[in-house]
C-alpha cells in the first residue's frame, strides 16, 4: 500500500468519525418530543354544565373576595426540583406572564385557579435559565415523563400530588395559551418554561415546554 | 388601580320603546340566531313581585335586590309583566310589551325606578367582550330615582355625570377598590363607600337602585364570569444553556466529515485505478 493510499484512507476514516460524532450529537440533542398531547387536550375540554331547568335567583350582593389556596412550594423529585412559588400576574407593558426574575423562584398565575380548584388549569411557570444567573428551577422540565409526580404545597399547609400526563413543545408563536390558561375543563396543573433552539442574538428560545399533570 | 383609559358610554334609554341600552349590540349579534342569555334584576324597593314572560309565570316572589338568571331565550319579542305576588296577570303593576331580544346577546332586564320615582323596565345589553389578562370590567348603571351622579374609586371620580337610565363602563386592573357614589360635581356621598372586589376576567355590573327622596338608595350587583384572556406569552429563558438547536460547530464538523470522506474516497479511487 502506498503512502498516498494510506493518507486517503485516513481521510476517509477521519471523515467517517466526524460524521459519526455529528450524528450522535444530533440524536442526543434532539428534543425529547411530545408525549400525552391528547390527554392534555382532553383535560382541557369543558365539562358539561349541570344547570337544571329552574331559574337561579341570587341576592345581588357585591362580589366577595374569594379565598384561593396559593401554591408556595413545588417539588418534582424525578428532576431534583424544590422551588419556592410566588404569586405573579402579567407584565403591564408586554401583557406577558410575569415570570419571577430570580431563576430559583417560579411563579403561580394568580388570576387563574388556586390549588383548591375543581376545574381549570393552575399555571406555574419558571425560567429554564438566564444569561446572568445560569440554570433555572425548570432547567430539566423537558426531562419529565408521564407518570412522574409533582407535589405542590399550598399556603393552607396542605400538600397536593399530581401525576404528569403530558409534555409538549410548541413554537411560541403557535402555542394555544388559551387552553393552558383555561378556567374550565378538568382540574390540572400546568408547568411552563422555555426550550428548543436558542437565538443568541435575541437572547430568546424559540419554544415553550408545557407539562400537564393531573391530581392524584 | 388604573382608570386612565375608561370609556364613558353615554347610551340613551328610551324606556317606552324598550330599545336596548348599551354598546356593542350590533357586534354582539351574530348572523345566526343564537339564544340570548337574559338576566332579570329587581331594583324597585319594598316591592316583591311575580314575573311573567309571554303570559307564563317565570319568577315567583322575586325580591328587591335579587338577580335571576341567566335564562336562555331565543331571539324574538317578549311580553314582560310584573304582578304583586299571587295576583293575576290582569292586575300587573308593570308591563313591557314586545321587548326585543336580539340573538346571541347577553342582556339584563332591570325593573327599577325612573328618575321621577315611577317603576319602569329597562333592558341593558351587557358587554361580554374578553378583557385583557389582568383586567376586570366595571359597569355602573344608574337605575335609581336620583339626579345625575359621579362614581368615585379611591376618592377620585371615574364615571361622571351618569343619569338614569344609563350606564358607564371601563376595563380596570383587577383587584379591590373602595368606591362610592356622589351627587354629580359634589362631595355629597349618596351611596357607599363600599369595597368592590373586581375579579380578573369578569364583568361586575353595579346598579344604583332606590330613591334619593325616600332615602333608600342602595346597590344591586351582577357578575359575569369567563371573560378572561391568556397572557400574550411566557418568556422564561435568556441563557441559552438548554438550547436544543444544532450550533454552527455541528455544521462545521459534519461538513468537514463529508469533505474528508469525499476527498479521501476520490483519492483512494484515483490511486487504485492508477496502479491497475
Amino acid at each position: 500500500m502506498t503512502v498516498v493510499n494510506r493518507g486517503a484512507l485516513a481521510a476517509v476514516a477521519a471523515g467517517a468519525a466526524a460524521l459519526a460524532v455529528a450524528a450522535v450529537v444530533a440524536v442526543v440533542s434532539r428534543p425529547a418530543g411530545d408525549v400525552g398531547a391528547e390527554q392534555a387536550a382532553a383535560l382541557a375540554s369543558p365539562t358539561p354544565s349541570t344547570a337544571g331547568p329552574a331559574v337561579a335567583v341570587v341576592p345581588g350582593a357585591l362580589p366577595e373576595d374569594t379565598d384561593t389556596v396559593r401554591p408556595v412550594r413545588l417539588r418534582i423529585p424525578s428532576i431534583g426540583v424544590t422551588a419556592r412559588v410566588g404569586p405573579v400576574g402579567v407584565n403591564e407593558r408586554t401583557k406577558e406572564f410575569d415570570v419571577p426574575p430570580s431563576v430559583d423562584q417560579i411563579g403561580w398565575y394568580r388570576y387563574g385557579p388556586g390549588l383548591e380548584t375543581d376545574s381549570g388549569s393552575v399555571v406555574i411557570a419558571g425560567h429554564v435559565d438566564s444569561a446572568e444567573q445560569g440554570r433555572g428551577a425548570f432547567y430539566r422540565l423537558r426531562e419529565l415523563a408521564p407518570g412522574d409526580t409533582v407535589t405542590a404545597t399550598g399556603d393552607d399547609g396542605t400538600e397536593r400530588t399530581y401525576r404528569v400526563v403530558a409534555r409538549e413543545e410548541y413554537d411560541k408563536t403557535k402555542i394555544p395559551l388559551e387552553r393552558y390558561f383555561a378556567r374550565d375543563g378538568r382540574p390540572r396543573l400546568t408547568l411552563i418554561t422555555c426550550g428548543g433552539p436558542f437565538d443568541a442574538e435575541a437572547r430568546r428560545y424559540r419554544d415553550n415546554i408545557v407539562v400537564t399533570a393531573s391530581p392524584v | 388601580m388604573q382608570f386612565a383609559y375608561l370609556r364613558r358610554v353615554a347610551a340613551g334609554g328610551a324606556v317606552a320603546a324598550l330599545t336596548f341600552v348599551g354598546a356593542g349590540i350590533a357586534t354582539a349579534t351574530p348572523a345566526y340566531a343564537a339564544d340570548s342569555k337574559v338576566s332579570v334584576v329587581h331594583g324597585i324597593p319594598d316591592t316583591p313581585v311575580d314575573v311573567y314572560v309571554n303570559g307564563e309565570k317565570t319568577l315567583e316572589n322575586f325580591e328587591p335586590g335579587d338577580v335571576a338568571g341567566p335564562l336562555d331565550l331565543p331571539e324574538g319579542q317578549y311580553d314582560i309583566a310584573l304582578t304583586k305576588p299571587g295576583e293575576p296577570i290582569g292586575q300587573a303593576i308593570l308591563t313591557a310589551d314586545d321587548a326585543e331580544v336580539p340573538g346571541g346577546a347577553n342582556i339584563s332586564i332591570a325593573a327599577h325606578l325612573d328618575a321621577d320615582g315611577e317603576p319602569t323596565i329597562t333592558p341593558f345589553v351587557n358587554d361580554t367582550a374578553k378583557v385583557d389578562a389582568g383586567k376586570a370590567r366595571l359597569i355602573v348603571r344608574h337605575t335609581a330615582a336620583a339626579p345625575a351622579v359621579d362614581v368615585r374609586a379611591g376618592g377620585s371620580p371615574v364615571f361622571e355625570g351618569l343619569t338614569n337610565p344609563n350606564e358607564a363602563k371601563g376595563d380596570v386592573d383587577a383587584g379591590s377598590v373602595s368606591a362610592d357614589v356622589v351627587l354629580a360635581g359634589t362631595d355629597t356621598v349618596v351611596i357607599g363607600p363600599a369595597d368592590l372586589n373586581l375579579a380578573e376576567g369578569t364583568a361586575t355590573i353595579v346598579y344604583a337602585i332606590g330613591s334619593a327622596e325616600a332615602e333608600n338608595l342602595a346597590v344591586v350587583a351582577q357578575t359575569i364570569e369567563g371573560l378572561h384572556s391568556a397572557p400574550s406569552g411566557v418568556p422564561s429563558g435568556t441563557g441559552g444553556q438548554a438550547d436544543t438547536g444544532l450550533g454552527t460547530w455541528w455544521y462545521a464538523l459534519a461538513g468537514t466529515g463529508i469533505l474528508l470522506l469525499v476527498a479521501g474516497g476520490a483519492r483512494a479511487a484515483v490511486v487504485r485505478s492508477g496502479r491497475r
